[in-house]
């Protein structure tokens, strides 16, 4: 910890350069974009040869006459009545060939209606997008042939204007239509064509969004976005005819469009750019919510005048905020995104000041406004971004995914490998470790037997004996391959062929073997009864059988097998299990150890018998009187785990 | 005694026994003969079915590994041939593997190869009876592939899918080491049908032809077409 905090400083330290170099290098190129902004825009629109202009009229206004060169400005003005009158007169030579003439008027503020020769040709009014200030929509009209003459003609027209903003009138073009045709048609392309492909790709990307925020709800920024993209789209295509009453409240609603739009993109750079909500940040929306109640309450000149006075700037605000915003995010994270962001805001916010000096006439100027159409190439090349940005994510996860297919892959294989490994180990463990107990068991009952077989052999005149030698030797042979059958716990089941062997044995000596087991059950069923547990149990009882053969002379050898459930389980639930082998034999006088005075063989195999039952965790319990000898086996709770008196 | 006298008088049981050791041989040959019965030898797959041949014997005491083949195949042939004759498997320890393997080609029976001469005259003269002998770690082998398990345990395979629960439930009681008349008493049978059971258990057990053989397997699952 004391290592890192001055490596996070020093590293901090030597950053710090690096983004001051970029916001400053970033920062210099704004006042750059914002010259090529001016020098573009100088480029003027496409206008028709000045050979056909008309820019003489006498302008009649509120009763004053007076003569006036276009492009000119009128004062601003709420209503429709006894509009400004311009009055000229085109010339149409008569060596010009017999084509069809027309009147352009490439830009006008709001309305105009033209009439040539005393008759109305062209009322701009009925055209939805050339009542819109923002659009710089240019008209056209045919002059019907019957009203052109030859020579001087009339040409009049009204501008309607509808405040807060004057009216203005461009220079206006009359001739054959073929050459006034391209430029209008370039215009139109321009300024109106473009604006509605943009917005219709705004509808596109805001369907595309709100499904994007629809899916992914932990992403507001999508869906903050879509909103501003549909307010905007909205606000494009939704528009009436000037005089269609009915929806002419609709119509100035659309007013209120553009500071709420703007200020649901300045939320979605907020949300984008990973900054904190601010607590008093819904008072962004408040410019565009007045407006909307302005236009609710008042009439259309109110709401015109609540836009001009806060929406524009409302729209201006949000604009520099944003700038704001890009700029603090290039110096905080240093890519291309706030770059690009910063660098479009810097283009939209030049366009919104230009216009505004248009409009205030601060500045000479052909009220071409921008601002509108480059805030929606904006909003577009933002949209395009997000959704390349989607597209990568999604080509990341698929990148992922599939690393993560090879990474499972691979981890698997190295699972099977190292469990197979582990696998084989265990068998060979296990393989050893039976090998090692067959050993042993072989070694304690076969081995010997077959080496009295060898003795008795060279003593040469004892048949019997080598007989009775290898008998036993086959006998403990079945029992060690019966040991290591897995018989699931159940000693019952070892003591059924025991008992077979048993009754073999006993056969040829007449001797009955009574056998007594309680319940069909007998025995409780120990899970962790190991082959081992079951071969000590079972050479036990052989030496009790054996001892009553050979040394008690008994006739008759009674095996009991039950379940005690008595007062030795209080501690414990668990049922013990007893093995109860009595003789009627002659019995034996047991020592002060319990060993048998009874011949040394004797001796021995009681030793044996108390080391097994040891070994086994069971308790054996001798008792002999002259009336025979029981030998009481009390298997324990639980049979021991390892092998520990064995050595 | 005269009863026994007068059957073999009547009537001796014919038996064929087929071993290839001498003097285990000599040892079954005295037991059997003591008794009554009348014994033919053979020490190679060959000599036993020349002998097959001549007559059909009652009883075929056979051991597995001949020197010419395998006991299981006479064991097989003779059960087509001759479906009347009693077959029994001499096995040196009445392990599973043998015995069960012979089992399911039609043996009846096994007979220890160390067993007591009047035993030996008993099983013999039991089998004819109709009782087939089974040993407790043979009962409890075949009850341990009756109960279903993910992986079939280790030895021969085997079929127990025709045994009727009441079968399976005297597997158990002989596996555990009852008697018979203790398994009566537990399951409510007459003492008498106990031995009966453990031969139609045996037949059931036996797979008849390579198609029964395929069908079966097919019904268990163990292949699939």
């Amino acid at each position: 910890m004391s290592d890192a905090a001055p490596t996070t400083a020093s590293s901090g330290r030597r950053r710090w350069p690096k983004r001051a170099t970029l916001l400053v290098q970033y920062l210099l190129l704004q006042p750059f974009i914002i010259v090529l902004c001016l020098v573009v825009l100088r480029i003027p629109p496409p206008e028709p040869s000045p050979r056909y202009l008309v820019t003489d009229f006498s302008l009649r206004e509120n009763g004053v006459e007076q003569s006036v060169t276009l492009p000119h400005f009128t004062a601003s003005r709420y209503t429709m009545n006894d509009p400004p009158l311009y009055n000229g007169r085109f010339t149409r030579p008569g060596s010009e060939p017999q084509g069809a003439w027309s009147v352009m008027l490439p830009r006008f503020t709001n309305g105009v209606e033209v009439a040539v020769n005393g008759v109305v040709i062209l009322d701009s009014r009925r055209n939805p997008a050339a009542n819109r200030p923002d659009r710089n929509t240019p008209e056209i009209a045919v002059i019907p042939a019957s009203l052109l003459r030859d020579g001087a003609n009339d040409l009049s027209i009204r501008l309607f204007v509808w405040g807060p903003i004057t009216g203005f009138l461009d220079r206006i073009s009359v001739g054959p239509d073929e050459m006034l045709r391209p430029s209008y048609n370039a215009r139109t392309l321009l300024f109106v064509t473009l604006p509605v492909v943009f917005s219709a790709w705004q509808a596109i990307l805001a369907v595309i969004l709100g499904i994007m925020w629809a899916m992914r709800r932990h992403e507001p920024a999508y869906g903050v976005l879509a909103a501003a993209m549909a307010i905007g789209v909205t606000q494009a295509f939704f528009q009436t005819p000037l005089q269609d009453s009915a929806y002419s409240r609709l119509n100035s609603m659309l007013i209120s469009a553009a500071p709420l739009e703007s200020a649901f993109v300045l939320t979605f750079a907020l949300l984008f750019f990973g900054w904190k909500w601010p607590r008093y940040g819904w008072v962004i929306f408040v410019p565009g919510l007045v407006v909307a109640a302005a236009t609710m309450v008042g009439d259309a000149t109110l709401s015109r005048k609540a836009f001009l006075l806060v929406g524009a700037p409302a729209v201006g605000l949000c604009l520099i905020a944003l700038a704001v915003v890009a700029g603090h995010s290039v110096w905080r994270r240093q890519d291309a995104a706030s770059v690009m962001l910063g660098c479009a805001l810097t283009i939209v916010l030049t366009c919104w000041a230009l216009d505004l000096l248009s409009v205030f006439q601060l500045v000479p100027n052909r009220r071409i406004l921008l601002a509108r159409l480059s805030y929606s190439a904006m909003l577009v090349a933002i949209g395009a971004a997000l959704t390349w940005r989607f597209a990568r994510a999604l080509n990341q996860v698929d990148g992922f995914a599939a690393n993560m297919v090879t990474l499972v892959r691979e981890a698997e294989e190295k699972l099977k490998a190292s469990f197979v490994r582990e696998e084989e180990r265990a068998r060979a463990a296990a393989l050893a470790r039976e090998r090692t107990r067959l050993m042993r068991d072989l070694h304690d009952g076969l081995g010997g037997q077959l080496v009295s077989i060898v003795a008795l052999s060279e003593r040469g005149n004892a048949g019997a004996g080598i007989g009775d030698a290898a008998r036993a030797a086959l006998k403990d042979l079945r029992l060690v391959i019966d040991s290591m059958d897995d018989i699931g716990g159940d000693l019952m089941l070892a003591l059924g062929s025991w008992r077979e062997r048993v009754t073999a044995q006993l056969r040829p000596h007449d001797i009955a073997l009574v056998w007594r087991a309680v319940g069909p059950q007998g025995l409780p069923v120990h899970p962790e009864l190991r082959p081992w547990h079951v071969i000590q149990i079972v050479r036990l009882l052989d030496e009790a059988v054996t001892n009553a053969v050979k040394h008690a002379g008994a006739r008759r050898i009674t095996v009991s097998i039950e379940t005690s459930s008595d007062a030795q389980g209080v501690d414990e639930g668990i049922a013990r299990g007893r093995i109860t082998i009595e003789d009627d034999g002659k019995g034996f006088e047991p020592g002060p150890n319990g060993e048998a005075a009874a011949g040394q063989h004797a001796a021995r195999g009681l030793r044996n018998m108390r080391s097994r039952a040891a070994r086994c965790g069971a308790e054996l319990e001798l008792t002999s009187d002259a009336g025979g000898t029981r030998v009481r086996l009390t298997l324990p709770r639980r049979f021991p785990d390892s092998d520990a008196a064995a050595g | 005694m005269s009863v026994l006298s007068d059957q073999g008088a009547a009537q001796p049981i014919s038996i064929l026994l087929v071993e290839d050791d001498a003097p285990t041989l000599w040892r079954l040959q005295d037991a059997l003969a003591k008794a009554g019965f009348h014994v033919t030898s053979a020490a190679t797959l060959a000599e036993a079915r020349a002998s097959l041949a001549q007559s059909g014997p009652k009883v075929l005491l056979t051991d597995l590994q001949l020197p010419d083949g395998h006991g299981n195949e006479l064991i097989r042939e003779t059960r087509q041939r001759y479906p009347d004759t009693e077959i029994m498997v001499i096995s040196i320890l009445g392990d599973e593997e043998s015995v069960i393997s012979a089992i399911t080609v039609g043996a009846t029976g096994y007979l220890l190869k160390d067993a007591f001469p009047t035993d030996i005259a008993a099983t013999v003269r039991e089998l004819v009876a109709g009782h087939s002998p089974i040993s407790a770690s043979i009962a409890r082998f075949i009850v341990r592939r009756t109960q279903s398990t993910a992986e079939p345990p280790p030895g021969p395979p085997l079929n127990t899918a025709k045994l009727t629960p009441r079968e399976i439930d005297i597997l158990w009681g002989i596996a555990k080491g009852f008697s018979y008349a203790e398994i009566a008493g537990h399951l409510g049978l007459s003492r008498q049908t106990v031995p009966g059971h453990i031969k139609n258990i045996y037949r059931k057990l036996e797979v008849h032809t390579r198609g029964e053989a395929v069908f079966e397997a097919l019904q268990q699952g163990l292949i699939r077409l």
